[in-house]
C-alpha cells in the first residue's frame, strides 16, 4: 500500500509536470500504468531457476527492447520496490544481442517485425518476455497484453516452460491461455 | 410448607435435590460461556483460516485487475452458509470485487479497515491484507453471521441444560431417597419413641440404635437418659411411698394426740368454770367485790379456753373426717351463715352487698363452716367502722369460679400475709379483737380439702379481701 501511493505520488508529479509538454493522453497513461504495474506483479508471481541470479541479493532486471512505451512509468513504478530481497532495475536494450542478465523483457511493438529472430535468440533462457504485438503469444512470446475495456494479458504457457519459468496458477487464473496450436 | 416444617425425609430429599439442581445449573452456566468462548474463538479461527486460503488466492485476481477472477474466488464462499459477505478491496481501497454477485455497495464498507478479526456484536468481521511476497495488492474483507448458529446452539444447551436436569433430579431424588433413611430413620425411631415415652410415661421402652455415627451417640445418650429417669423415678417412689408413710403414721399419732388432749382438756375446764359459778353463786354474798370479779376473770379465760379447745377440735376431725360431696347452692349457705352470725349484726348498721352465686360440689356443713368463720371474721373487724359495708360474691378466673367476702374493715398489713392462715396466728391482740387464732386456719383445710386454694389481700385500714376456689375447674354453663 505504501509503496503503491508513493509510486502514485511519483506518477501524479510526473503527470503534473509534464501534463503542458505532452499531449493529453489519460486512458493511454492509465493503460501504460497498467502495463508497468502488470510487468512489476509478474516478478512476484514468475518463479525463475535458481540459475538466472548470480547470487540471493542479485537484482531483477526488467528489459525494454525497442522503443520505450512507457516514458517514465515503469521506473517510477518499480522504484525502490523489492521482490523477494531483490532490488528491481530497469534495462533498455535497442537490439536483442545487449541482453545479457535480464528476467522479464517487455518488447517494444517497435520491434514487430523481428520478433521470430528475437525469441530465436532468446530461446532456452530464463527470460519472460511481454509484448503487446499482433501475435506476439503465437510467435512464441509468453506474455501477450490485450487492451480492450480493461487490460488483460494471454498466456503461452509452452514457451514459458521451455524457458524454465513457473508460472503461478493465480497469475494463470487471471490471464487467458494461449490454447495449444491443433488442441 | 417452609422448610423448617417440612417431615426429616421431605427435608433431606428436598436439600439434595435443590443443591442438584443448583449444582448442574451452575456447571451448565459454566460450560456454557467456557462453550461460548470457545465457539467466538474457533470460529474466528476458522474464518481467520478462509481468510488467509482466500486472500491468497485473490492475489492473482488483484495484481492482474480481473474482478471476474476475484468474484469467482470469492464466490467459493458459498460453501459456508453463515458468511453473508465479503469483498475485495485493491490497493487503492476501492471496491474491486464482491459476493454475493449483485450486492450493492452500501451493504460494504466504503473503504477497508485495519486488517484483523473483530466481533461486531453478533457479526464476525474480518480485514485481511492480500498480499504477494512482501507486495500488498488488496484487502479482503468477510462477515460473518453467528446470530443463526447462536440460536440454534442456545436452543440445543436450553434443551440439554432442560434434559441434564430433569436426570439429574430423577436420579438425585431416587439416591436421595434411597440414602434418606440412613439419616432419617434412626430420628424417627427416637422421636417415635420420645412420643411413646411421652404419652405412655413408660421409661422402659428404649430406642434401637443403628450405628455408631452422631445419631447413634444421640440414641445412646437418650438411652442412658431414661435409664436414668427410671432409676431417679423409682428411687422417687420409694422415697415418697416411704416418706407418706412415715408423715401418716406421725400425723395420725399427733392428731389422735391433740384429740385426746384437746378432749382431756375439757373435763378439768369445766370443773374450773363449774365450780367457779357454783362458789359465786353459793358464796357470792360473802365475797368482796373485788373476789367477783376475779372469779369472772376466771370463767372467762375456762370459757375461752372452752372455745378454744372446741376449734382445735373441729380443726382436728377435718383432716379425719370424709367429704360428704354434693351440689351445693352457696347462696343458701350464706344466709345460713347470716342467720347463725346474727348475734354478731345485731343493731349494727351495716351495708349487705350479697351478689348472686354460682352452685359448687362440696361438703355443705364444711362451706357452711367457710362462710361463717369468713364472714364472722368480716364483722369483727368492721366493729370499729362507722359505715359498714361488706360484699359477697364471685368471679371466672382461669375458668374457676372464685368466691370472694370483702369488707371495708380493719385490713392487715400484707407482709404477715402468709401468717394469716396459720393456727393460733393472729395480727391483732386478743384485746382489740377476741378470738382464738384458729378461724381462718379450719377455712384453709376446708378449701385444701376441697382442692381449693385461699387468699386474702388486704391493706392497713383499707379493709380486706378473702378469695377462695373449690376444686379444680369448675363448670356451668
Amino acid at each position: 500500500m505504501r509503496g503503491f501511493s508513493h509510486r502514485f505520488l511519483v506518477f501524479c508529479a510526473l503527470l503534473g509536470l509534464s501534463g503542458r509538454t505532452l499531449p493529453a493522453q489519460p486512458e493511454t497513461s492509465k493503460e501504460k500504468e497498467v502495463k508497468a504495474a502488470f510487468l512489476f506483479n509478474f516478478a512476484q508471481f514468475v518463479e525463475w531457476p535458481g540459475a538466472a541470479f548470480s547470487d540471493a541479493h542479485a537484482p531483477l532486471i526488467i528489459g525494454l527492447l525497442g522503443d520505450d512505451p512507457f516514458g517514465g512509468t515503469l521506473d517510477a513504478t518499480v522504484q525502490g520496490e523489492t521482490v523477494n530481497g531483490r532490488p528491481l532495475l530497469v534495462q533498455r536494450y535497442r537490439r536483442v544481442e545487449e541482453i545479457k542478465t535480464c528476467h522479464i523483457l517487455f518488447i517494444s511493438d517497435s520491434e514487430k517485425a523481428r520478433l521470430p529472430r528475437i525469441f530465436a535468440t532468446l530461446k532456452g533462457r530464463p527470460i519472460l518476455t511481454a509484448g503487446d504485438s499482433e501475435g506476439f503469444a503465437r510467435s512464441g512470446g509468453m506474455i501477450r497484453f490485450i487492451t480492450e475495456k480493461r487490460v488483460r494479458f494471454r498466456i503461452n504457457r509452452e514457451a514459458a516452460a521451455a524457458a524454465g519459468l513457473t508460472i503461478s496458477s493465480k497469475m494463470l487464473r487471471a490471464a487467458e491461455i494461449l490454447r495449444p496450436e491443433g488442441a | 410448607m417452609s422448610l423448617q416444617d417440612m417431615p426429616i425425609r421431605r427435608k433431606l430429599i428436598v436439600i439434595v435435590l435443590f443443591t442438584t439442581v443448583t449444582t448442574v445449573l451452575l456447571m451448565r452456566a459454566l460450560s456454557l460461556a467456557y462453550e461460548f468462548a470457545v465457539f467466538r474463538k474457533t470460529t474466528l479461527q476458522h474464518l481467520a483460516t478462509v481468510g488467509h486460503v482466500v486472500a491468497a488466492n485473490s492475489t492473482g485476481a488483484l495484481a492482474f485487475s480481473n474482478p471476474n477472477d476475484g468474484s469467482e474466488i470469492l464466490s467459493a464462499l458459498r460453501t459456508e452458509p453463515h458468511i453473508v459477505a465479503a469483498a475485495l478491496y485493491d490497493e487503492h481501497g476501492a471496491l474491486f470485487a464482491r459476493y454475493p454477485a449483485g450486492t450493492p455497495d452500501s451493504l460494504f464498507p466504503i473503504r477497508p479497515k485495519q486488517p484483523g478479526y473483530h466481533y461486531d456484536r453478533l457479526s464476525l468481521i474480518a480485514f485481511e491484507p492480500v498480499a504477494e511476497g512482501d507486495r500488498s495488492l488488496g484487502t479482503l474483507y468477510i462477515r460473518l453471521e453467528t446470530g443463526d448458529i447462536m440460536r440454534q446452539w442456545i436452543q440445543s444447551s436450553i434443551g440439554i441444560a432442560l434434559v441434564v436436569i430433569a436426570l439429574a433430579v430423577i436420579v438425585a431424588y431416587l439416591i436421595s431417597h434411597a440414602l434418606q433413611k440412613q439419616i432419617s430413620v434412626p430420628i424417627l425411631a427416637l422421636a417415635e419413641t420420645a412420643r411413646a415415652i411421652s404419652d405412655r410415661r413408660d421409661y422402659s421402652v428404649r430406642a434401637s440404635k443403628r450405628g455408631e455415627d452422631e445419631l447413634g451417640l444421640l440414641t445412646d445418650a437418650f438411652n442412658h437418659m431414661l435409664a436414668q429417669i427410671q432409676t431417679f423415678n423409682q428411687t422417687l417412689e420409694h422415697r415418697v411411698e416411704a416418706r407418706t408413710a412415715e408423715l401418716e403414721v406421725a400425723n395420725k399419732e399427733l392428731e389422735a394426740f391433740s384429740y385426746s388432749v384437746s378432749h382431756d382438756l375439757r373435763a378439768p375446764l369445766r370443773a374450773v368454770d363449774g365450780f367457779s359459778q357454783a362458789v359465786l353463786e353459793d358464796y357470792g354474798s360473802k365475797l368482796p367485790a373485788e373476789g367477783h370479779r376475779y372469779l369472772q376473770i376466771i370463767r372467762d379465760g375456762a370459757q375461752r379456753m372452752g372455745v378454744l379447745i372446741d376449734d382445735l377440735l373441729t380443726f382436728s376431725r377435718l383432716s379425719r373426717m370424709d367429704l360428704v360431696r354434693q351440689k351445693v347452692q352457696n347462696r343458701a349457705l350464706v344466709d345460713e351463715a347470716l342467720r347463725e352470725l346474727n348475734s354478731q349484726s345485731d343493731g349494727r348498721e351495716i351495708d349487705w352487698r350479697i351478689a348472686e352465686l354460682p352452685p359448687c360440689e362440696g361438703d355443705p356443713a364444711l362451706l357452711k363452716q367457710v362462710w361463717v368463720n369468713l364472714l364472722s371474721n368480716a364483722l369483727k373487724y368492721t366493729r370499729k367502722r362507722e359505715a359498714v359495708r361488706i360484699e359477697i360474691g364471685s368471679r371466672r378466673e382461669n375458668n374457676q369460679d372464685v368466691f370472694f367476702v370483702r369488707d371495708n374493715g380493719t385490713g392487715f398489713d400484707m407482709q404477715y400475709a402468709d401468717k394469716l392462715f396459720g393456727v393460733f396466728q393472729r395480727l391483732h391482740r386478743a384485746e382489740e379483737f377476741e378470738g382464738t387464732g384458729v378461724g381462718l386456719a379450719i377455712v384453709q383445710r376446708i378449701v385444701h380439702r376441697h382442692g381449693g386454694r385461699i387468699w386474702a389481700k388486704a391493706a392497713v385500714d383499707r379493709g380486706a379481701e378473702f378469695s377462695f376456689t373449690l376444686g379444680e375447674e369448675t363448670n356451668h354453663a
